[in-house]
């Protein structure tokens, strides 16, 4: 398959990474990079996590396990048993990285610590990914996701006031640590090729998470107020007509009207008429605040309660009928033709409407590769494509290639 | 000490909001030159929004712009006028990576596509984080992170499913995802060129890098036409596993003392586990045989999370994270910024936040590194760069004008 060069052509990985890292071999194997998957006797517990092809589950058809270890050769060794060590460690001299998301001091306690690598091979770069990093008082701390996102800051975040904090979709804790990782990896990749010297990679998921809290962290240090949830209004004091989520007649889409860089909240309203949908919109007082309703005017609105009074019968009607006008219309339509009028409004996007999406559908960004419509490319390098070089690993598939 | 791994390393950085800002940052903390391009008719609009320190006001204060922006040099050019445009080119002849994240139609207008860099440079990285990419029919579509996210995927398959979809209550992507996936393309290239001498034209569309990173939900649709559906804080494989209430304390807020309720995080990923946390709870008689498997807690999800949080609720997250994490069961604290910022032992014995003083915002905050390298680690040495903070240093040591030709540039307002 591969016909051009890839970026990390000749960088060998040795990936010792289940569920939570192993997105991050994936992006180096992705680019090119010839990453061996060791994996314990009998498989990545990952291959046992369900949704699976033809809900039929099999080691060989997770989609999350499918996903994250494309491009990837696999072999499987006891890393409790002293004979498989020692197979490992005579591939440490060939390799230029070793990932690991095993938990603090375990590498160490194998007797495959930073220390013992680099006796094997002097200008190693080894990556660890925890919940917690190496040091400190949580290093020891049993992490899954939640444990992450909780920790990290984010959940306090997401949904609604009224409801307990949520948990964003999709593992985000261990897709945020494995983005730091893989930077982190090819930063240090990218200083040896410069010095010759190798490093540690060190990727606490909670701290690769933290920055993630977008003003949060600032709010406090600068004014001592602590960011909540707020649900659909974002970090906004009141309901403002056009932003956040509104329900069309066939799912939900989602409106930043008025902000810079779309068009003025006119041009909906324009919208609005030229669809016969505007009722007394075009009439005052609406039209005198629908034409300033601009940042400037809700940020006035959020630092003087007295213009907020004033103006919130005002916002209020507005905002019906623009609530009105979204119920009638499809998802589709509201975003695209909206956005021919660059009035910032998006679609809310199931999984059907990703996999249908006409953008999506004309970059060819979905990979078929063994029977199995994949997720494409991040990003897109010119020189050196990103592509899927081969299926993820059967259990033990390349052992006698690798090992012997 | 070692060198900084990207030491040597120019960057022009003509993005701006969060996802181009933040993946600049973190080569400038690793030891890149990062000058940062604005003007005056073309600030960042981060610079314009909150929040802002107490009774201060102006564009250099933000401390959303400012969290992105350590490290950086500041230019203003007026890239309208040709002169400006003139100086850009000059600007990129000095660069290694040129970064941006501005639409496809102004990179055009500007004369910034790769054939124009290229000519100057030739083996420049040069990076584009457009929204939906540079061709195909939804290029021009409009879309900072507060649209982009419900795009992606993200809003439709977070939190409960008897709200509305209002996904994470920031503009999630652009923090970590997108500069972080593009930064790995960024090194991966700049080790491709080491190798060959050859620079390259990354892409990043921010659609498809975030929906990269929402695969399972969108393979299970492709393979077995499943929508899923937002479920809450539940996950398929194990119970409990949610955030249950803790006990309501008092804190001080800028309005005056106020309640906050608390909240912490339990999962139990195995019978084990559970057995664990039965212990814990004090093998109370409804947790009876119907809870013992994992099956048996699904089918009793509602009973489960309605008396463990009648648990946790006269309890402080923080002990009940100490306490079952020492038993052997995930929990934590669903913290806060403050939390963060001024309790978080761990966090504090990391040294995780970085505290920079600023000539105008004061001495503030930062986030630290994301990844963090034992030799060669990140550095936050100067504050967020002020507009134009750097004109004249930068057109003297960096596009090598005389002070002739700056007074001139002042004078025509390119440097506006």
């Amino acid at each position: 398959m591969a016909d051009g060069p890839a970026a990390l052509d000749g960088v060998r990985v040795l990936d010792l990474t289940c569920e939570m890292g192993s997105y991050c071999t994936k992006l180096l194997a992705d680019l090119g990079a010839d990453v061996i998957k060791v994996e314990p006797p009998g498989g990545d517990p990952a291959r046992n996590i369900g949704p699976f092809v033809a809900d039929q589950p099999g080691p060989d058809a997770a989609l999350t396990f499918l996903n994250q270890n494309t491009s990837k050769r696999g072999i499987t060794l006891d890393l409790d048993d002293e004979a498989d060590r020692d197979k490992f460690r005579k591939l440490v001299p060939d390799a230029d990285i070793v990932v690991a998301d095993l938990p603090p001091g375990r590498l160490s306690a194998l007797g495959l610590g930073y220390e013992a690598l680099t006796k094997l091979r002097e200008d190693i770069i080894v990556t660890s990914i925890t919940g917690f990093g190496l040091t400190g008082p949580h290093k020891d701390y049993l992490a899954p996701d939640i444990v992450g996102v909780a920790m990290g800051g984010i959940m306090w975040l997401a949904g609604d006031l009224e409801d307990p904090p949520n948990l964003p979709f999709g593992h985000q804790g261990y897709f945020s640590a494995c983005a730091q990782a893989a930077a982190g990896t090819t930063m240090a990749l990218y200083h040896r090729d410069m010095t010759g010297e190798g490093q540690l990679v060190e990727v606490s998921m909670q701290e690769a998470l933290m920055i993630a809290q977008e003003t949060a962290m600032q709010a406090y240090d600068l004014t001592k107020a602590v960011r909540g949830r707020a649900g659909a209004r974002g970090a906004l004091p009141i309901s403002i007509p056009g932003i956040g989520p509104y329900e069309a007649n066939d799912g939900w889409i989602w409106g930043y009207v008025g902000t810079p860089g779309g068009a003025p909240w006119s041009e909906l309203l324009q919208f609005m008429v030229d669809e016969g949908m505007a009722e007394d919109l075009t009439e005052e007082p609406y039209k005198d605040v629908i034409d300033q309703l601009n940042l400037r005017f809700l940020t006035g609105l959020a630092i003087n309660a007295e213009e907020r009074e004033k103006h919130t019968p005002t916002l209020q009607h507005i905002n019906e009928v623009f609530t009105r006008f979204c119920s009638a219309k499809s998802k589709w339509d509201l975003y695209e033709n909206g956005q021919k009028r660059r009035i910032l409004i998006g679609i809310v996007s199931t999984p059907e409407d990703l996999a249908k999406n006409p953008q999506l559908e004309a970059r060819a960004w979905y990979q078929d590769v063994g029977g199995v419509r994949y997720p494409g490319p991040p990003y897109r390098l010119s020189e050196t494509p990103w592509q899927i070089e081969r299926p993820p690993p059967k259990v033990g598939e390349h052992n006698a290639e690798v090992i012997g | 000490m070692a060198k900084q791994a990207l030491e040597g390393i120019n960057v022009a950085d003509f993005s701006w909001f969060a996802a181009g800002p933040i993946a600049a940052q973190a080569m400038a903390t690793h030891g890149a030159t990062v000058v940062r391009v604005e003007s005056e008719s073309h600030m960042d609009g981060l610079r314009g929004v909150g929040p802002f320190p107490t009774g201060k006001t102006g564009h250099n204060v933000s401390g959303y712009y400012n969290n992105y922006n350590a490290n950086k040099l500041n230019l203003t050019l007026n890239l309208n006028l040709d002169k400006g445009k003139e100086m850009a080119l000059r600007l990129i002849k000095w660069a290694d990576v040129f970064i941006t994240n501005i639409t496809p139609r102004v990179i055009e207008r500007w004369g910034l596509t790769y054939d124009d860099l290229k000519a100057q440079r030739e083996d420049i990285i040069a990076v584009y984080q457009p929204m939906q990419g540079f061709d195909g029919p939804h290029r021009d579509f409009l879309g900072f992170g507060a649209v982009l996210g419900p795009i992606t995927g993200i809003n439709h398959l977070t939190g409960f499913p008897n709200r509305a979809p209002a996904g994470l209550g920031t503009n999630y992507p652009d923090y970590v995802v997108n500069p972080m996936h593009t930064l790995t393309a960024v090194m991966a290239a700049l080790h491709y060129r080491h190798l060959t001498g050859k620079g390259q034209r990354i892409e990043l569309s921010q659609l498809e890098s975030v929906v990269a990173s929402l695969a399972p939900a969108v393979m299970d649709y492709m393979a077995n036409g499943r929508i899923a559906e937002r479920a809450g804080n539940r996950l398929p494989h194990a119970a409990p596993h949610g955030a249950f209430p803790c006990q309501t304390i008092k804190v001080a807020t800028p309005f005056g003392e106020a309640d906050e309720q608390r909240w912490c995080v339990i999962a139990c990923f195995s019978d084990e586990q559970w057995q664990t946390l039965k212990g814990a709870l004090g093998n109370p008689d409804w947790a009876d045989a119907r809870f013992d498997t994992l099956a048996g807690r699904k089918d009793h999800e509602d009973e489960l999370e309605a008396k463990v949080g009648e648990w946790t609720l006269p309890q402080f997250p923080e002990d009940v994270m100490e306490k079952l994490q020492a038993a052997g069961v995930p929990a934590a604290v669903v913290q806060n910024s403050r939390d963060l910022l001024d309790d978080d032992p761990h966090i504090k014995e990391r040294g995780y936040y970085q505290y920079l003083d600023h000539a105008e915002a004061g001495r503030t905050a930062y986030d630290g590194p994301g990844f963090r390298l034992s030799k060669t680690p990140a550095e936050y040495r100067t504050p967020a760069c002020m507009l134009g903070e750097h004109n004249q240093q930068v057109c003297k040591d960096i596009l090598d004008l005389s002070s002739e030709e700056i007074a001139d540039l002042m004078v025509e307002q390119v440097l506006f």
